[in-house]
């Protein structure tokens, strides 16, 4: 579709100020045959909030991977200021950018403290021992997230969402600029659901913190993000202002539904009338 | 804001010692209880009777601890000086075999403890990784077809233990490794090493072989003396010391492969390190004692339980418990059926395997790392 290759053609925008470049991006498993990010060019605007949608298999975590460094790309490259990723450390590139992956799981015994302190891992050197930086981070990040109670709590003892909170205050605690969030809100309940994107809200407050964020929920995204980037078939299916990306148009071709879109009081309001005839 | 530091801040935990818990000095204690208590039976109990007091009073006897040439001919090798029966028994036959059980116990129970953080798996144990059938398989070979090499059986099984662990890597490398894969790998190297050591095994002739082999491999102190103190101790502080320097990164290793790559460890070069440093801890064992079972799955395990997931903890607590754990089997392995003995790793598996079964009884869904 020549309307697709136009907008993803958009995507690199010279004019932005970017925290984030991504180039011709190609990113594939290795076991399997088809890549699953297909040259994707995206530039990431610094101090936004950034959110990544699209139908199940469409590559957004795989891209969020792949703008970590945790995949390296098959061709095409991602830069961070500057400077391509795979020229950094891999320490220093924690202290640039962080990335809280989808489902992650630690020992049962340890506490939230002790989570959130190791967040700071990046930025101790070998044997060091805890600073007043680190104590400072460690209290910021639990403060921000609202778990400051927890902190004495195994993660075994934590609801779902309380557990996820931990884990956001422990990426918030390696005070990275640039955060890449994998569906941070996915089988949590509604409370902690409000609970995280709040924390993404205080972040978007923040000019310094750039966001990139997968999620499921289209209205959640169009109401929390700056920017939304639709992919579909590892390719950018559209990028933009939530209220420019969202049209009926785009929701029947991206995810095959029938939906109507309004004008909300907290962004565009879909409301999905069924499977749309394809 | 009122203030950077509110009412629920606490004071950074920059003190030196303030990673030591309760706990883990409860543990500590208890294991220096039980060492003492072994080492005074092994050092009186024996064809040689002495009454617990003497045993000490040989032990701090001024003319060996301050003899210069006694020290070089114990960790350097070499002619012992003239010394009394007693004195001679009790410094250069008893004490070395509890040096030596006090050394494999650190290195098997620090070697587990790195093992379970690096697979995530409470079940893996120092021999997951085939560095047993590995060392085995080094030791029959030695036996049966290269007998003129006997003397450097523990250096071959060393090697053997080293090689079998870099099969497994190979094994479970694609493009990375993940812990399932080292695990599974683990398991498909140790049944053909273990089929082609049993296949050895039917080789031998000489019955006495075959059964100095038997022990062996059952893990085994009988005749331990300086000489393996002495091939101990360098690699035990080698690979202690560096588990110690790598504790953080085994904490972060424990959050998931996922995580610990955002947080900037480069996972699979910290990783083979320190699988590196277990296997170097682990085949040492092997090579003084043989293959000693359950100590470096049970004893990570039992000090986890009481000190938590910190691995600082974790480690100095398993370098108290391995030994107390392994000189007081080693104890029961001389004395429960007098005058014969059984090889220690048949008492640390008669004591292992119910500890588990408790576990399993009392705590269903206990094996995973979470």
């Amino acid at each position: 579709m020549s309307d697709g290759k136009d907008r993803a053609a958009a995507a690199a925008r010279p004019d932005i100020d970017a925290a984030l470049t991504a180039t011709n991006l190609t990113l594939q498993y290795p076991d399997s045959e088809a890549p699953v990010v297909d040259e994707v060019t995206l530039t990431v605007p610094r101090g936004q909030v950034t959110a990544l949608i699209g139908p199940n298999g469409s590559g957004k975590s795989t891209l969020l991977r792949g703008l970590s460094g945790r995949l390296d790309p098959v061709s095409g490259s991602v830069t961070l200021g500057g400077r391509s990723l795979d020229e950094y450390g891999d320490r220093e590139r924690a202290r640039r950018l962080a990335r809280l992956a989808q489902e992650p799981s630690g020992p049962d015994g340890l506490t939230v403290e002790e989570l959130a302190y190791h967040g700071r891992y990046p930025h101790r050197g070998f044997l060091d021992t805890v600073e007043d930086v680190d104590v400072a981070a460690v209290n910021r990040a639990l403060g921000t997230v609202g778990i400051e109670d927890l902190r004495d709590r195994p993660l075994a003892d934590l609801s779902g969402g309380q557990r996820r909170l931990a884990w956001l205050a422990m990426v918030l605690a390696q005070d990275a600029d640039i955060l890449l969030l994998d569906e941070p809100t996915t089988f949590l309940d509604l409370r902690h659901q409000l609970a995280v994107m709040d924390v993404v809200r205080t972040l978007r407050e923040d000019d310094e913190t750039t966001v990139v964020l997968v999620l499921h929920d289209i209205e959640q995204a169009a109401r929390y993000a700056d920017e939304m980037v639709v992919l579909g078939d590892g390719r950018i299916r559209a990028r933009g202002g939530p209220e420019d990306v969202l049209t009926p148009a785009l929701l029947a071709d991206v995810f095959g539904v029938e939906a109507t879109v309004e004008r909300g009081r907290y962004g565009p309001r879909l409301t999905m009338i069924g499977p749309a005839d394809r | 804001m009122a203030s950077e530091l509110g009412d629920g801040e606490r004071p950074a935990p920059t003190r030196r010692l303030a990673w030591v818990s309760r706990e883990l000095v409860v543990i500590a204690a208890g294991s220096v209880g039980v060492i003492l208590v072994a080492m005074t039976l092994q050092l009186s109990f024996g064809a040689y009777p002495l009454a617990p007091l003497d045993a000490w009073r040989t032990l701090s006897n001024p003319a060996v601890l301050g003899n210069e040439a006694a020290w070089r001919a114990f960790l350097l090798g070499g002619t012992v000086p003239e010394y009394e029966t007693g004195t001679l028994i009790v410094w250069t036959i008893r004490l070395p075999r509890v040096l030596v059980a006090l050394l494999v116990g650190v290195n098997l129970a620090v070697s587990g403890a790195i093992l379970q953080a690096i697979t995530r798996n409470e079940l893996a144990s120092p021999f997951v990784l085939g560095v047993s059938s590995g060392a085995g398989l080094a030791v029959l070979l030695t036996v049966v077809v290269f007998a003129g090499l006997l003397p450097f059986l523990p250096l071959f099984a060393a090697l053997g233990g080293g090689i079998a662990f870099l099969l497994v890597y190979a094994i479970a490398w694609q493009g990375g490794t993940n812990p399932v894969r080292l695990v599974l790998a683990g398991v498909i190297v140790s049944s053909v090493f273990g089929s082609i050591q049993t296949g050895l095994f039917l080789l031998i002739e000489d019955v006495g072989v075959a059964q100095g082999v038997v022990a062996w491999t059952a893990g085994s102190l009988v005749g331990a003396d300086w000489a393996q103190v002495r091939m101990l101790l360098p690699w035990t502080v080698i690979a202690v010391g560096s588990a110690f320097a790598g504790a953080r990164e085994l904490n972060v290793l424990t959050l998931g492969e996922e995580t610990a790559d955002s947080l900037g460890l480069s996972v699979e070069r910290v990783r083979f390190l320190l699988s590196a440093v277990a296997v170097l801890a682990a085949a040492t064992s092997v090579a003084a004692a043989g293959i000693v079972g359950f100590v470096g799955l049970v004893v990570p395990h039992i000090v986890r339980r009481s000190v938590g997931t910190d691995h600082k903890r974790l480690l100095v607590g398993c370098a108290f418990a391995g030994p107390a754990l392994l000189v007081a089997a080693d104890a029961g392995a001389r004395l429960a059926l007098n005058p014969a003995q059984v090889p220690v790793g048949i008492v640390t598996g008669l004591l292992g395997g119910p500890y588990f079964l408790y576990l399993m009884r009392k705590h269903g869904g206990f094996g995973g790392f979470r």
